[in-house]
């Protein structure tokens, strides 16, 4: 009831006329930076920092909340529009969606990214309102062996984004895997796979990588065969708006996102690319429309859409109640926060209500502007696909460099972002799907320096895998994941043979 | 047109894959041989690639065995001309960060080789587009969000 | 643009030789070089000097750009190359010691101008507060009989989280070669770790951890400064509890090489006003950082003695051969 009573009163701090003004500020520059690839919440809200020292401090932190959520809206456009997901979260996002946008379904692709955002951030925030010191108790029981087998996890469900060649899914995870291991390994701080090239040490960065294969490859595979199989975008076909029937085949992903993404999200190093991935492959596994899949699924935007931005909100969990930055933009509130300050963590809730509670009512604040701001939007966004493709391509690698160069201005991003488009377009040439390869360079590093610390703790013993029960538990169902597929068949055969 | 790449029933393509996939897998393997630093507790840096370098390997022999019988998917005839185009754009995007030749012009070019690439004939006009493009992307950059994007002397009358 | 930078930089000289009794030599625009993505802790060391810099007036144009990569590495080989330009300054700090070495950089820290020494922050040593172990001599004890069993949680490998538990290892006598020291991403999993129980001891800036220490869910057992802390008074140091060892997570500007006296001086002379400047005194308040300030000769002997610890801790660990 307390809880209650607290939120009201913060809704109250949070309507006042300047804080609306504040979050409004917020969600407009979030979706518009969230849009551009590479310039994602994080580094906005770093820019804004010095902007703000002479704010108030419940005005600027609204702010930075209206930035953080409006640029997890903001990253689906571009995934959906320009399959160029500009941050690894909208990885999952971009697989249906830019098939859905080409087809003429860019309308309800981003309708129901916008509108799962919104049912996700809802109960997400109601989840850190109400739930916050609960999942907080569990999330730091996390073991580095509990995170290992939770990516086990994730690495089962990749499988769903393997088309249909096993060998070559496999490849091209594999591959990925390897450019993983590139750069200074975090436990030794020596450098594996640089052959000697400073820029190597930071490691392949995700979205040069997934902007490279996605964006740059696809412009390259579709200027190869302009001539005998051009390839047709239709900016609108059918209703712009969802129709009845995607809104039956939403609701379900909206609500099994959420509940990937919050809890993960509020992990301290769960992140918001896992659950994504196992929103993506739970959908494909349920969908009743499977052969869609791969060709443009509402349920595969549907679902990693709300996880992501359910994940968002999971967070803020660690990062007020224990004063646990888990993500670059979390850290970098942080930093707003300690400008002011304010240390985030158990006493801020006791020593500053007004301030947190106007936050949290903040965050549902703007939620609605941003689904108010972005409905209307999908007309306008929908229409850059009507560009004439030549320009259309061309403007798709004029933002894909401008992304790269932001974040790191040197010509070995360059390099390699070409390198990888190139390899991109080979890929598609041979049928070689290119997501695993992104979700191996995600997933690789996180597990291997997971089970390392593991191991470093329990002084090499492998059992402690096995003893703890939330990593027994995970990799049970990891294991019961990989054969479930083979049992089914046989189990399909057996009632064949029965009939 | 099925059957035209296989020479002596092997599938050029997948043999080819499969061979770089074990350079890659040796290169990967050497890397880690060549590791100096290791973990005093549990398992050391090395043991990740040695793991990678397996799958790579057995993918690999997995590919060859391919070759041999179903290959891979027949590709569809490439324009190159038109891959030429994007490609040279690309090439001179690099080398005009890497020498100093600014954002600006990286961007006028890439813009026109790309739309040329992709099939326009207008050249001027989508260079012209490109660095209208490229000034407005730079000084946004530099005005609103204070962060500098690759100079050179063209840049450097706007700062 | 060379020509340009010359004829700025012969101005400077003749107008210092004009003004030669007056107190501060000018700069008129400067370029600050952050050597890291923006966010990090050295861009927000260098978009605040902007900031100082311009609001108090010392400099009319400041520019903040970032180079990315190898710990900093790839930023100072930039500005080893800016040779003679006595408009760039670069932000740097501890962290960069260690990466030189760790990354086996070509480039390193006597290549460059030292200027000036601006903020420091002090590390603490703490341990979950259901830990049996109550001060640092208890720790000490404990990884004298088995280093393996005391586990350490702290930033990345090489960082000055990892060179704190090495030092502290090497001054009570234990194995310094032998410590279980684990590095996370961020102090958000370290904290994480410890709040967990997953570890003995956790490793990290004051700053990190302040919250739950001030919640009392981490007690301290250690600060490395050579006092006690304003902000935490009941935190011994570890000097206090006769461990013979004092640590500061510093951040610095430096400059290209090849400045001639007077380039020096007027960028010695800039920092120096700035770093007393009410601007610069309140955007300090605001982000808890303390002032180090150090100049000139006495930041360059500084830098040294910095750098020949570091190297021979990071050889006696293992992390460099």
């Amino acid at each position: 009831m307390d809880t209650l009573l607290s939120l009201l009163h913060g809704f109250g701090v949070a309507f006042e006329p300047s804080k609306l003004l504040f979050c409004l500020i917020g969600v407009f520059l979030g979706t518009a930076v969230g849009v551009l690839p590479g310039i994602g919440p994080a580094l906005t809200v770093a820019l804004l920092l010095p902007v703000t020292f002479k704010l108030d401090p419940a005005g600027s932190l609204i702010m930075f909340a209206g930035i953080y959520y409006g640029g997890m809206y903001g990253g689906s456009t571009t995934a959906i529009l320009l399959n160029a997901p500009g941050e690894s979260a909208s990885l999952a996002t971009a697989l249906e969606g830019s098939k859905m946008a080409k087809a003429g379904r860019g309308g309800p692709a981003l309708a129901t990214s916008a509108i799962g955002s919104f049912v996700a951030g809802l109960i997400a925030t109601i989840g850190l309102a109400f739930l916050a010191p609960l999942l907080v108790e569990l999330a730091v029981k996390f073991g580095p062996w509990d995170y290992f087998a939770l990516m086990i996890v994730a690495f089962v469900t990749v499988s769903a984004t393997f088309g249909d060649s096993p060998l070559r899914g496999l490849t091209s995870l594999f591959l990925g895997i390897a450019l993983g291991l590139v750069g200074i390994d975090k436990l030794t701080g020596q450098a594996r796979l640089t052959f000697g090239v400073p820029e190597l040490l930071n490691g392949v960065e995700v979205t040069t990588l997934a902007v490279g294969l996605f964006a740059v490859g696809e412009a390259f595979y579709v200027a190869s065969k302009r001539f005998r199989d051009p390839e047709e975008i239709i900016p609108i076909k059918g209703s712009l708006w969802m129709t009845k029937q995607d809104w039956k085949r939403s609701w379900a992903p909206w609500l099994r996102g959420t509940a990937f993404g919050f809890p993960i999200g509020a992990l301290p190093a769960g992140g918001a690319e896992v659950p994504t991935f196992l929103s993506y492959s739970t959908e494909r596994r349920l969908c009743k429309y499977p052969d869609e899949f791969g060709k443009g699924a509402i349920e595969g935007v549907a679902g990693p859409e709300a996880a992501n931005n359910a994940s968002a909100a999971g967070t803020l969990v660690p990062l007020l109640t224990l004063g646990l930055p888990t993500s670059a933009t979390a850290a970098i509130m942080l930093a707003g926060f300690q400008q002011y300050g304010l240390n985030p963590g158990p006493l801020l809730f006791a020593e500053k209500p007004d301030l947190v509670w106007g936050l949290i009512a903040s965050l549902f604040i703007a939620n609605v502007m941003l689904v108010i701001l972005n409905l209307p939007l999908i007309g306008l966004w929908v229409r850059l696909l009507a560009i004439p493709q030549p320009w259309l391509y061309a403007g798709i690698l004029v933002f894909a460099t401008m992304g790269t160069l932001a974040v790191n201005g040197s010509p070995a991003e360059l390099t390699m972002l070409f390198l990888f488009g190139f390899l991109g377009y080979l890929m598609r040439r041979y049928d070689y799907p290119v997501a695993p390869m992104v979700v191996g360079l995600i997933l690789g590093p996180m597990a291997e320096q997971q089970l390392r610390r593991a191991l470093q703790i329990s002084l090499g013993d492998p059992m402690i895998l096995l003893e703890n029960p939330i990593s027994a538990t995970l990799l049970g169902i990891a294991f019961l994941a990989l054969i479930a597929p083979f049992l089914m068949q046989g189990l399909n055969k057996f009632k064949a043979a029965e009939d | 047109m099925t059957n035209d790449t296989r020479t002596q029933g092997a599938n050029k393509p997948a043999l080819l894959v499969g061979v770089l996939l074990l350079i890659v897998a040796a290169l990967v393997g050497y890397d880690a041989s060549q590791q100096t630093i290791t973990s005093t507790y549990g398992v050391g840096p090395t043991a990740m690639p040695y793991v990678v370098a397996t799958g790579l390997v057995i993918l690999g022999l997995a590919h060859f065995v391919v070759a041999f019988r179903e290959g891979l998917p027949q590709p569809e005839h490439a324009d190159n001309k038109a891959l030429l185009w994007i490609v040279g754009g690309q090439i001179f995007l690099i080398a005009c960060i890497a020498l100093g030749g600014g954002f600006i012009l990286a961007i006028t070019v890439v813009f026109a080789c790309t739309a040329r690439g992709m099939g326009r004939q207008g050249l001027a006009i989508d260079a012209a587009i490109g660095f209208v493009l490229g000034l407005v992307i730079f000084l946004v950059f530099a005005k609103v969000l204070t962060l500098i994007l690759p100079s050179g002397p063209l840049e450097r009358l706007f700062l | 643009m060379l020509t340009s930078i010359l004829k700025r930089t012969a101005l400077t000289a003749v107008a210092l030789a004009a003004l030669s009794t007056a107190a501060f030599a000018q700069v008129n625009e400067l370029k600050i070089m952050a050597p890291a993505a923006p966010g990090g802790g050295w861009d927000g060391t260098a978009r605040s000097m902007q900031q100082a810099l311009t609001t108090a007036g010392i400099v009319k144009s400041v520019q903040v750009n970032n180079v990315t990569g190898a710990g900093g590495t790839i930023g100072l080989a930039q500005l080893i190359g800016a040779k003679g330009d006595g408009h760039q300054l670069m932000v740097n700090g501890f962290v960069m010691v260690g990466a030189i070495l760790l990354n086996k950089s070509p480039v390193n820290l006597t290549q460059i101008t030292p200027i000036a020494r601006l903020t420091a922050e002090a590390e603490v040593i703490v341990v979950p507060t259901e830990s049996p172990l109550k001060t640092a001599k208890d720790l000490a004890e404990r990884l004298k009989a088995d280093p393996a069993k005391v586990t350490w949680a702290g930033g990345s490998a090489g960082g000055t989280d990892h060179i704190l538990a090495a030092l502290f290892a090497q001054a009570v006598g234990a194995d310094a070669k032998k410590i279980n020291y684990i590095p996370f991403s961020g102090g958000g999993e370290a904290l994480a770790a410890m709040l967990g129980g997953r570890v003995t001891a956790g490793v990290s800036g004051y700053g990190e951890f302040e919250g739950q220490i001030k919640a009392g869910k981490l007690r301290v057992l250690a600060v490395s400064s050579s006092k006690r802390l304003e902000n935490a008074p009941d935190a011994p140091t570890l000097k206090e509890q006769g461990i013979d060892l004092e640590l500061l997570n510093w951040r610095s500007v430096v400059a290209p090489p090849g400045l001639s006296a007077d380039q020096t001086k007027a960028l010695i002379d800039t920092v120096e006003k700035m770093a007393k400047s009410k601007e610069w005194q309140e955007i300090l308040k605001a982000r808890g950082w303390d002032d180090a300030f150090l100049a000139g000769a006495a930041f360059e002997t500084f830098l040294k003695a910095e750098i020949e610890r570091v190297s021979k801790v990071m050889t006696e660990v293992g992390l460099v051969k």
